[in-house]
């Protein structure tokens, strides 16, 4: 089938695989971060956490040519900012957005410093091959069987732990002592929640998601590191995790959808219809202007997204 | 009058508990130079409601405060059960079986109900809501509660979210359930279900306890009152005395442990009281108000303000009267009704119209709304007149004419600083407050707004807001003077008005000012039924 | 306090910190250098000579502070207010392709200054005109500006990279760029000097700003606002609107940022040109404690930093990352220097009255 001499089943195929894969590092970093935010964290770091991920989790898989311990590498290289973020806001108190845009720039300069000390900013490749697996008859159907079942085994699990989260964020005493920190955290202080043990275990939990997202990017998808090679997809996750109403169920879809966007410019270009990559490029951006505006006043963000906690201070 | 402190051991009536279930011996608590509870006793009972009554500042929340594991006492002893206890946070409470609803409540509105009622609950990893909701639904059936487990809090009217708030501490087996003026929020149908609920916790053997300043409410709910007057216990009315008394007996009894033995405002140096009243400054017509969480806070209220008066507003905290300030300042929008101010309507034309109209408001929150902590005592001194000369012309500040200005209202007023440019963090609250009162005065308003200018003040500084507050009014401007010391509003006001419940309820010329009477208006919104009626 | 006092000495703790969160991030940059195998003294050594004490170094180092300088006032302005301006980087760039057109336009056609003054507002309005998007979300939809303003500066990499391969190209050449100014067109030298008059430029800026805090009735009142904007409504002050024009006017710093480094280093705007001053404003803004004189020295250290990071790069094998690397420390650096400072004020002094949770400006502009 062609339309002006385009194959619609290349172009829906090519477009559907390319946005899906698109779509997991946003997944994966706004699934992790539904827990900072519920916790209160206004996680503008996740940047810089995903970046890190990018960077260690590229550097372990070139190094030992393993995905596995290269996505440790990037779990590690998300877990370790998230840390230093949450010692700052948490114990330390100081203002999140202060921290998370130090812990960005750190990042952004950290990764960039070792990427051009140990690879001299060469664009090498990391030896490694994620299997893919090919589920049969499903796989064979037309336009979804290649881009959905035939793909790599991590494709899966990422996409397995969305209702893996959404239970841990509903049906789980962590899960529920986070969704009330960040609501009110006196609240549930006073209920016996454990506010500060929370909240480190949700940035924790952001952190190790941002990094394996960025992992994910670096050595699952593209094999590559480039400098700033995340460029803004943190932020982008953040807003998503806003946009999907901390649902990880609508985070999914949000991730899905602007993964398509990004993937949009590809699938033309490899059918041939030339378009501005600038126009697609910005696509993203401004998608998630309109869907913040689209939402607005619809969605209550966490009543203490942003505030330190310390007890008697009400 | 104070001592029928200790009380023997009451007859027991069916079904009820021998022991008494917790007593607190001698507590003290001290905050700074207050001493907020000073060698209080008190004793709870399974199966008896117990009231605690007392004026704002009487000590009744520190002590609750005291027992709930919030404070630990500087003196004193609780027994639980007969045993020493050491309650060291609230939670220490809730697990030994003491627990409280706050004025606040403690509940996380996204939440469900029944995850606000686990929450904190020390079981598995995994959430197993099964158990716990089938005895849920068993709770607010029992509690009337048309609600399901499931059902987000913030869904919920503030009468349910109460009582969700009740059956959470007793969902953790609680046997002293402590409630901090629990009727302030709820509309009087929600006040009576309430009550029912009480009697039957009292029915199961719970020791109810509630602090409050209602009266009435006191003497229709509970089986003993203890009334606390500037932190000490002053009498306690145990069963066998409110069954053998009527009502208005007991009623009387306890304003007299409340108001009684006051020295008489007449004479007092404060108080000048010109004769005749003056032209008409502020009208306020039917005026209506939200309060912040939305609900009615100033109801159909209407006033004249006159040249030459202090019109104090008396009444317990939270009866709107902070609202009523922020309205006529502009700082609140009025839901219906008008303002006038010498005859021009500016209702909700906004603070700057209706400064520039010649209100002034010093509002009670001097260091979170008044003033600029970070800034200097001379700027703080012009936040509201930065725009007009002689401190600017067109965009441009005149800083000597800021610091001469503040220099000299540091002068008049006694404000105790180094120098103008001192931050302002470094001033005591009483010098904090002179300076506000000195900005608004500054700005020569026909009607100056006060919202409890002396609250934390020492004796000498709060006679000073008041003479000042006086000799505006002796200057041909009027006063509005919201107080909940009752004792200087009767000082220094010409006419005096209650507020209950969102409503002026009475306004008693100077000469007729009669404590009991005011006394029994700010706690029940009526007067004595006996001697009237 | 009144500006002068801050600087008069009384309270010298603020600038204790940031200098302090400075050498401690030398230090942890030091001992980073070590571990991957580098003689952090030397590198130190080469990034002191080659920025500072090296003639060349130095024109460098001042050249390098216009942009910032001017780029930080706005975002100052900003900042003392409590609005979050995080789209310093694309305000940038649309304020330099929209005077770069501009200059195109112009250049040979009118004197020199005249188009210098015309690229400028174009920057100006450039910057205003992508900081507008976000407050008017801002205003009409709720939506807080850290996010809007952070996207805006993707929207604007793209939008300006189409631009020049598109409509403000300049068709003689094959790269996507406008038409370059020629050098005689460009800012002149300060005499006596191989600087261009942009740092002159910064330097009326930042004086401008101090001016108005110092000075102003709506610098006034965007202080009262950023401490605390409570009392602000309680005084009357229209908040809604001065934030508004805050974001704005520090928009349009940014754009004559962006004019500045067109007529005083590139001479034409070209696609995926972001050098990335935001980012470096917004440290620097706040090691200087939002205070505005105290910018002009730190902007000298920053631009002093990327210059000398550049030669680092060059003889010391250190790669320029290290500076951003460096900028991320002091940052981290300084959160713990605020906590301690803060620990240290509610030591000594009274019991501390303000609410150290309520706004996030209070972190820097309560001790100032």
């Amino acid at each position: 089938m062609t339309l002006n001499g385009i194959d619609v089943t290349d172009f829906l195929t090519a477009m559907l695989a390319t946005g899906l894969l698109r779509a997991v590092p946003l997944a994966i970093a706004s699934l992790g971060d539904v827990f900072a935010q519920k916790a209160g964290l206004l996680n503008l770091g996740i940047e810089g956490m995903m970046l890190s991920g990018c960077f260690f989790g590229f550097h372990a898989a070139y190094k030992t040519e393993s995905v596995v311990l290269g996505m440790l590498g990037g779990i590690a290289g998300g877990l370790a900012m998230a840390l230093l973020f949450g010692f700052l806001t948490i114990h330390l108190r100081v203002d999140q957005v202060l921290v998370g845009l130090a812990i960005t720039i750190f990042a952004a300069g950290l990764t960039g410093y070792l990427f051009r000390d140990w690879y001299g900013g060469q664009n090498v490749a990391a030896n490694v091959r994620a299997r893919s697996i090919e589920i049969p008859l499903l796989s064979d159907i037309p336009i979804i069987g290649p881009a959905i079942f035939h793909r790599q085994i991590i494709f899966y699990i990422c996409w397995a732990l969305v209702p893996v989260f959404a239970w841990l964020l509903y049906r789980t005493r962590f899960g529920l002592n986070v969704r009330a920190v960040g609501e009110s955290p006196f609240a549930a202080d006073a209920a016996g929640v454990n506010v500060i043990r929370t909240r480190y275990l949700a940035i924790g939990l952001a952190g190790v998601m941002a990094g394996f997202a960025g992992a994910f990017l670096a050595v699952a998808d593209l094999r590559i590191f480039t400098i700033g090679m995340t460029v803004g997809q943190g932020f982008i996750a953040l807003a998503i995790t806003m946009l999907g109403g901390w649902n990880p169920w609508r985070i999914a879809a949000g991730a899905i959808l602007f993964g398509m966007l990004n993937a949009l410019g590809d699938s033309l270009q490899i059918v041939g219809v030339g378009i501005r990559t600038e126009f697609i490029g910005m696509l993203p951006y401004i998608g998630i202007m309109l869907a913040l505006v689209v939402l607005a006043g619809k969605t209550q963000l966490p009543a203490s997204l942003g505030v330190p906690y310390a007890r008697g201070q009400r | 009058m104070a001592n029928d402190a200790l009380t023997p051991r009451p007859p027991l009536p069916d079904g009820r508990g021998g022991e008494p279930r917790v007593e607190m011996l001698g507590i003290s608590k001290r905050f700074g130079p207050v001493l907020a509870n000073d060698n209080v006793d008190l004793t709870l009972w399974p199966g008896e409601i117990h009231a605690v009554l007392g004026e704002n500042g009487a000590g009744k929340t520190t002590l609750m405060n005291v027992l709930s594991g919030m404070y630990q006492p500087d003196d004193g002893q609780i027994l639980l059960d007969g045993q020493p206890a050491v309650i060291k946070t609230p939670i220490d409470a809730l697990e030994q079986g003491i627990g409280t609803v706050y004025q606040h409540f403690t509940l996380v509105p996204n939440l469900s109900v029944i995850e606000n009622v686990v929450l904190g609950t020390k079981t598995g990893f995994r959430l197993d809501l099964g158990n716990a909701e089938r005895q849920l639904q068993t709770m607010l059936a029992d509690f009337a509660l048309n609600t399901t487990p499931q059902t987000e809090v913030r869904h919920l009217s503030i009468g349910q979210r109460q009582r969700i708030e009740i059956i959470k501490v007793l969902f953790r087996g609680t046997r002293v359930l402590l409630l901090d003026e629990p009727t302030s929020v709820l509309t009087p149908v929600e006040v009576e279900g309430l009550f029912a609920i009480l009697r039957r916790l009292r029915e199961q053997g719970v020791a109810v306890v509630i602090i409050t300043h209602k009266l009435d409410e006191a003497l229709d709910l509970s089986d003993r009152i203890t009334v606390l007057r500037q932190g000490r216990k002053v009498g306690v009315l145990d069963p066998e005395t409110l069954a053998a008394s009527d009502r208005e007996t007991s009623r009387l009894r306890i304003v007299e442990l409340m108001f009684g033995g006051r020295p008489s405002s007449e004479g007092s140096d404060v108080a000048s009281g010109s004769a005749a009243p003056g032209e008409t400054l502020l009208t306020l017509s039917a005026i209506s108000a939200d309060g912040d969480r939305g609900a009615p806070a100033v109801k159909n209220l209407s006033l004249d303000l006159h040249r030459g008066e202090v019109f104090g507003i008396a009444g317990v905290d939270g009866n709107g009267q902070k609202e009523l300030g922020e309205v006529i300042a502009g700082q609140r929008r009025s839901t219906s009704g008008s303002l006038a101010i010498d005859g021009r309507t500016l209702t909700n034309q906004g603070v700057s119209a209706i400064s520039r109209a010649g209100i002034g408001y010093v509002t009670d929150d001097r260091l979170g709304e008044g003033s600029v902590p970070g800034q200097s005592v001379a700027e703080n001194a012009v936040l509201k007149t930065i725009g007009l000369a002689p401190f600017s012309r067109k965009f441009w500040l005149n800083r000597k004419a800021i610091e001469r200005h503040a220099e000299a209202l540091i002068e008049q007023f006694d404000v105790r600083t180094p120098s103008a440019s001192t931050q302002l963090t470094l001033l005591s609250g009483g010098n904090i407050q002179k300076l506000l009162l000195a900005r608004e005065l500054a700005m020569k308003p026909k009607v100056l707004v006060c919202n409890k200018p002396t609250y934390g003040l020492d004796i000498r500084t709060a006679q000073f807001v008041l003479k000042t507050l006086r000799e505006q009014a002796n200057d041909g401007n009027a006063v509005l003077l919201i107080s909940s010391e009752l004792d200087e509003l009767l000082d220094v006001s010409d006419r005096l008005g209650v507020m209950y419940n969102g409503e002026l309820v009475a306004i008693f010329e100077r000469g007729e000012f009669d404590v009991e009477t005011i006394g029994q208006l700010m706690l029940t919104g009526r007067r004595a039924t006996g001697v009237a009626a | 306090m009144t500006e002068r006092a801050r600087l008069s000495g009384m309270s010298l703790t603020p600038l204790v910190s940031s200098l302090v969160a400075i050498l401690m991030a030398f230090v942890i940059g030091g001992i980073f250098l070590e571990a991957t195998g580098k003689d952090a003294l030397e590198a130190y050594r080469i990034l002191i000579d080659r920025g500072l004490l090296s003639n060349t170094g130095l024109t460098e180092t001042l050249k390098k502070m216009a942009p910032l300088l001017i780029a930080s006032s706005g975002l100052l302005v900003a900042l003392r207010a409590g609005v979050w301006n995080i789209g310093i980087d694309g305000q940038f760039m649309v304020g330099a392709l929209f005077s770069a057109v501009t200059g195109a336009a112009l250049v040979g056609d009118v004197p020199d200054p005249v188009m210098w003054i015309a690229a400028f507002a174009a920057g100006f309005i450039g910057g205003v005109a992508w900081a507008l998007i976000p407050a008017l979300l801002r205003v009409r939809f709720g939506l807080n500006e850290i996010i809007t303003t952070l996207m805006m500066n993707y929207v604007a990499l793209n939008v300006t990279a189409w631009l020049v391969k598109g409509p403000a190209k300049d068709p003689k050449i094959v790269a996507p760029q406008t038409r370059q100014i020629p050098l005689e067109h460009r800012l002149p030298k300060i005499p006596g000097s191989d600087v261009h008059i942009g740092l002159l430029v910064g330097l009326v800026c930042i004086i401008l700003v101090a001016i108005l805090f110092r000075s102003t009735v709506p610098g006034f009142m965007l202080d009262v606002i950023g401490r605390n904007r409570r009392a602000a409504v309680h005084a009357g002050i229209p908040v809604a609107t001065l934030m508004v024009v805050a974001l704005l006017v520090s928009g349009g710093f940014a754009g004559m940022a962006g004019a500045n480094d067109v007529f005083g280093v590139q001479g034409l705007f070209k696609g995926n040109w972001n050098p990335g001053y935001g980012f470096t404003a917004f440290a620097l803004v706040y090691l200087a404690r939002l205070n505005s004189l105290l910018i002009v020295p730190f902007a000298f250290f920053f631009s002093f930093l990327l210059v000398g990071g550049d030669s680092m790069a060059r003889r010391a094998d250190v790669p320029t990352y290290f500076i951003e690397l460096l900028e991320g420390l002091m940052l981290l650096c300084f959160a713990v220097a605020v906590y301690l400072e803060r620990r240290w004020s509610q030591r000594t002094a009274r019991a501390a009255s303000s609410d150290p949770a309520t706004t996030s400006l209070a972190v820097a502009g309560e001790s100032e």
